[in-house]
């Protein structure tokens, strides 16, 4: 990859605090639900746990980090990529180190449990973003999106004799699970595979699916944008889960790269989760 | 077979508001289309004369081209009402400008993710000529609340008494009997998924079912493994018929905009494929 090209910039952040229409939303079984997920601290479900056991709708795990400011947000949610080293600036974790492990409505951040318990709404955060520009050389028809060289590192992905990158997956995802996400930038959020009801995550075998795996999605063109394209694969992160999800969105996965299916090598493998990949800190 | 019914008695008639809309653009005008070109993107808001409810769908210069005047409320609370009041078929009268008592009929919605939102209405030659942006339509709403007799596990969304009467739907042994131009494969959904159902529209990503070759704008259609009952999302076993409103898009994950009119489990349709059934012959546009 053209790592020594890459710039590194430092981008601020803060730890958002939930907000609420206070109304009920409406989950796939046609009941009024009020659950919680997005936005705030996390403490207690980490990328490495279960995607579905919870109570929650859209739960980004560990902290959700933005900007009050539109034009800063933006620039955060399009810099950030998985992999990037994050700082804690203010309040009683001051000094830690996270990492950034999604995207959703917010960029996500994994920090060490001593830091989750004591992490808050409002706390400064700098997120050092690098990844964007990111080139895999001699793969010119595949592209990267919000990917960091570190997690390229810490895939393994390597060149298979036959000129294929190998990557190691935890899952493979059919097309017409892809909801909520299509149609939007690459780089923005992530795509949500339409799991809201227990039912279609057991009928395709994904109750022991979890946060941070990496996955495959077939037919699928992520590299100007997200949508269906026949032949194509799409490679990202499992960033937000929960069971409680209304109808077209579910398990929100991250676009990391993309590119035709037949310059990709697939081995299934358990330790395709990005607690091993990015070395994460108990 | 008999003729379907509704509850008619039940339905209200409203009166909402919106004024013709202007394109808006970012200070970098430029999308990217799915191979990594930029273009700049135009269809979306104002008055279009050039495509009207019957063209294809595919094939024009634009972006979700959005066929004859494009209305929205300008206070984003009253707008919301208006996309979920406003339904296909209801009559829209101008209110204000050179074109002022010209009756138009509403034909679509449409959606950008964290833009605007758009009720489209079709106008005489005339009078689309001579509205302009800021003229401001008033929307005879009626629709919402709709049911069909004795198929309760039917919803009913963005569908107007006066579609339903042309369209004629008939009901034989539990089933609900529509005619619609295709029956497509639930990969075809592209933005839009998530999206609350009877606001909005979702779009047909044309790469994925070969069935969407020769799409008109008008055309009514069904999606397989489709549920829209309050949200729009994936659930085998039941289907989502809705309505082309705008043409085709270059960017990934997007294309035709439909608009949603019924959602139910599939044992509750028989679907009758018939290349005719467009709104432009329906309502006589």
């Amino acid at each position: 990859m053209n790592r020594d090209r890459l710039v590194e910039i430092g981008v601020q952040a803060e730890v958002a605090h939930p907000v609420h229409q206070g109304t009920y939303a409406v989950d796939s079984y046609g009941r009024p639900i009020i659950l919680p997920g997005m936005a705030g601290v996390v403490a207690n479900a980490r990328v490495g746990d279960l995607v579905f056991p919870w109570a929650a709708d859209h739960l980004e795990p560990g902290v959700s980090a933005g900007n009050p400011q539109r034009d800063r947000y933006q620039a955060l949610q399009f810099l950030s990529c998985v992999g990037n080293s994050v700082r804690v600036l203010t309040g009683p974790a001051a000094g830690a180190e996270g990492r950034v492990t999604g995207k959703h409505a917010f960029v996500l951040v994994d920090f060490p449990q001593a830091a989750l318990d004591v992490l808050a709404p409002g706390d400064g955060l700098l997120v050092r973003a690098v990844g964007q520009g990111l080139r895999f050389l001699d793969f010119d028809d595949v592209a990267a999106r919000s990917c960091s060289p570190a997690l390229v590192d810490g895939m393994g992905i390597e060149v298979t004799p036959d000129g294929r990158l190998r990557v190691e997956i935890a899952a493979e995802i059919p097309a017409f699970m892809m909801g909520a996400g299509l149609g939007m930038s690459s780089e923005w959020a992530n795509c949500d595979v339409m799991f809201t009801r227990r039912e279609v995550v057991e009928r395709l075998g994904f109750e022991h699916a979890r946060l941070g795996d990496v996955v495959a999605m077939h037919d699928q063109d992520h590299r100007f944008g997200r949508g269906y394209r026949e032949g194509m694969l799409a490679f990202g992160v499992v960033a937000h889960g929960g069971y409680g999800g209304i109808p077209g969105h579910g398990m929100g996965v991250a676009s990391i790269f993309s590119g035709p299916r037949d310059r990709f090598e697939l081995v299934q493998s358990p330790d395709a989760n990005l607690r091993t990949c990015l070395s994460l800190a108990a | 077979m008999t003729k379907a019914t509704i509850n008619t008695g039940e339905l209200l008639r409203t009166a909402l508001v919106g004024d013709v809309t202007s394109p808006v653009l970012g200070i970098n005008p430029y999308d990217v289309t799915a191979d990594g070109v930029p273009f700049v993107s135009i269809g979306a808001g104002g008055v279009c004369y050039t495509v009207k409810v019957g063209a294809e769908a595919h094939g024009w210069a634009a972006d979700q081209v959005e066929p004859g005047a494009s209305i929205a409320n300008p206070d984003a609370a009253a707008n919301e009402a208006l996309m979920l009041y406003a339904c296909i078929g209801n009559r829209a009268t101008v209110r204000s400008g050179d074109a002022a008592g010209a009756v138009g009929v509403v034909t679509g919605k449409h959606e950008a993710f964290h833009a605007y939102k758009h009720v489209l209405v079709h106008l005489p030659a005339d009078a689309l000529d001579a509205v302009v942006p800021g003229d401001r339509l008033v929307v005879y709403a009626t629709g919402r609340g709709m049911a069909v007799d004795e198929l309760p596990e039917i919803t009913c969304h963005s569908l107007g008494p006066e579609l339903w009467d042309a369209w004629a739907p008939e009901r034989s042994g539990g089933r609900l009997g529509i005619r619609v131009t295709r029956v497509l494969a639930p990969e075809v959904v592209g933005m839009g998924s998530g999206r609350v159902s009877g606001a909005t529209s979702f779009a047909l990503q044309s790469e994925a079912d070969e069935a969407l070759g020769a799409l008109r704008i008008g055309d009514l259609v069904a999606v397989r493994d489709w549920d829209a009952t309050y949200y729009t999302g994936y659930h085998e076993d039941r289907v989502t018929i809705g309505v082309v409103s705008t043409g085709d898009s270059p960017v990934l994950g997007n294309g035709p905009a439909t608009t949603i009119l019924l959602s139910g489990p599939s044992t509750a349709f028989e679907l009758a494929v018939d290349a005719s059934a467009n709104l432009a012959d329906l309502l006589e546009l």
